[in-house]
């Protein structure tokens, strides 16, 4: 009831300058290795690993920021109430507040003037959920 | 002289050159594949451990939050200044202890005896918490409150299981759980939907079958039948039908059982035909909101209910007839959906045409819809 959305995650600007730079640093000095290897036939086996580990890191870091947050079954969906009248063909579709319920009465229909009532409650359905 | 041998011999073993790479993948290999041989289970019951872990700390956060989700609606509808923390937590650690069935004679009624203690429990306690809240909000944090412990429970369970594993680093343990543990997070998820849904009042996928009946009877007489139960009298095609369901628009189940047998002892089983509508589980690759018909009695629980309208319905040997809504677990417990919702205008065509097709005009039908009715009215 009193639930608030929770915030979206935050990223910090230095992290993501960190990590590039991590990332632009080890793919430079693999290409190092490779070209010294090539020119002068030495691989150079301690800076290789360290380049590609540094690569797996920074790649793993940057799936990490890009994950959405950890949900838990408690996210609000979008839910709606249709209020139809009984008697002419009046339909009027709003979000659903605390209180509606099913053949709840609402009110007059603004059309006939007749009884209005609350016909449906409905979740709106998510595209993963189609 | 022999220091120079020993040190050409061990030079030739190793290889030279260009061979030193493949001699080392060939010697990380063979560590990895011994390694492998002797400490493989122990390896993989630690990363499986792991894994329960991240699930076990999932739970927990979806068990916590519940609880908050729990005590503040409690303290917003009951306004009070008294902290209803304590209390909360002690429904928490609520425990049922079934009764004995080493000899099942007379179980039927000790099991509904049980239920009846605890539901009035269970609402007592709401009633101490909130003690202006009306019958509706009562039902609702009641229904809260059951969310709330079996999230509980779910947690206590997973967690006792990961530390008896950790413990005793049976693989077995260990493996059943980590198997179970997909069904168990979406029974989970399942409890954190009906929260959500019960704070707000907000009808369920489970209600459907009381829908149907809600439409049925909308604007008729009504009469209380049995505990929590409404009945109407309906024509419906040329028949005199009975149309009950629980009371709502609270969060309540009733005793449908009862009704169903109430009305038949009434007309001393002068009904031509029973129909229960009810959801009911689909499975993978059914579609949701579809609708199934069968026979016999489709009422959930532990039974109570079923045995009534069973023991009664062969006592005077009435058709008892099933419509069934399709619906995925999660689907039943969250709010409404429109494929729900278009089932019960179905589940509705399917009554109409079972009663013309199996009974005669003027005879006497029940129609009984069965679900736990949060945010439907009659």
């Amino acid at each position: 009831m009193s639930e608030t959305p929770s915030p979206a995650r935050k990223v910090s600007y230095f992290l993501i300058a960190a990590i590039s730079t991590m990332l632009v640093l080890s793919i430079v000095m693999l290409y190092q290795v490779f070209d010294t290897y090539r020119k002068g036939g030495f691989l150079d086996l301690l800076s290789m690993t360290i380049s590609i580990s540094a690569i797996a890191l920074s790649s793993y870091m940057f799936i990490q920021m890009t994950r959405k947050p950890l949900k838990l079954g408690f996210e609000i969906p979008k839910v709606s109430t249709t209020i139809q009248c009984t008697n002419c063909d009046y339909n009027n579709i709003r979000d659903f507040q605390t209180g509606d319920y099913v053949l709840k009465e609402a009110g007059p229909c603004p059309k006939c003037n007749n009884k209005a009532i609350i016909s449906s409650i409905l979740r709106e359905v998510t595209e993963k959920e189609k | 002289m022999s220091m120079e041998m020993s040190s050409s011999i061990v030079q030739s073993l190793l290889p030279q050159g260009a061979d030193l790479l493949g001699w080392i993948s060939q010697l990380i290999f063979w560590i990895i594949f011994i390694i492998f041989m002797f400490y493989g289970q122990r390896i993989q019951t630690t990363i499986t451990l792991r894994e329960i872990e991240s699930s076990l700390f999932r739970l927990k956060l979806i068990r916590d939050r519940g609880r908050t989700i729990a005590i503040s609606t409690i303290k917003e509808i009951g306004k009070s200044t008294e902290d209803p923390t304590a209390r909360v937590d002690r429904v928490l650690e609520h425990i049922d202890i079934w009764p004995v069935s080493l000899d099942p004679a007379g179980i039927i009624g000790r099991l509904e005896h049980l239920i009846d203690v605890r539901e009035l429990r269970f609402k007592d306690e709401v009633k101490l918490m909130v003690p202006q809240a009306d019958e509706t909000q009562i039902n609702n944090l009641t229904n809260v409150l059951e969310a709330t412990l079996g999230l509980n429970q779910l947690y206590k369970i997973v967690r006792h299981y990961y530390l008896l594993g950790k413990k005793t680093l049976s693989f077995y343990v260990i493996m059943q759980l980590q198997m179970i543990l997909p069904l168990v997070m979406k029974e989970s998820e399942a409890y954190a939907s009906y929260l959500r849904a019960s704070t707000v009042g907000q009808p369920i996928g489970d209600g459907v079958g009381a829908l149907v009946a809600a439409k049925l009877m909308y604007g008729r007489d009504k009469r209380k039948v049995a505990k929590d139960i409404v009945v109407s009298e309906v024509p419906l095609e040329g028949r005199t039908t009975y149309v009950l369901k629980a009371e709502g628009p609270g969060a309540n189940g009733g005793k449908p059982g009862e009704a169903i047998k109430q009305i038949l002892e009434e007309k001393e089983g002068k009904i031509a035909l029973v129909i229960v509508v009810d959801a009911a589980q689909k499975l993978e690759g059914e579609k949701t909101g579809e609708v199934a018909e069968g026979v016999g009695v489709a009422i959930g629980g532990l039974g109570v209910d079923k045995y009534k309208v069973e023991e009664t319905a062969a006592k005077y040997k009435v058709p008892v007839h099933a419509v069934l809504i399709k619906e995925d677990t999660e689907d039943v417990v969250s709010t409404m959906k429109k494929t729900i919702f278009d089932g019960a205008e179905a589940a509705t065509e399917k009554i109409k045409r079972l009663i013309r097709e199996n009974t005669k005009e003027g005879d006497s039908v029940i129609i009984a819809g069965i679900g736990i009715t949060m945010g439907i009215a009659q």
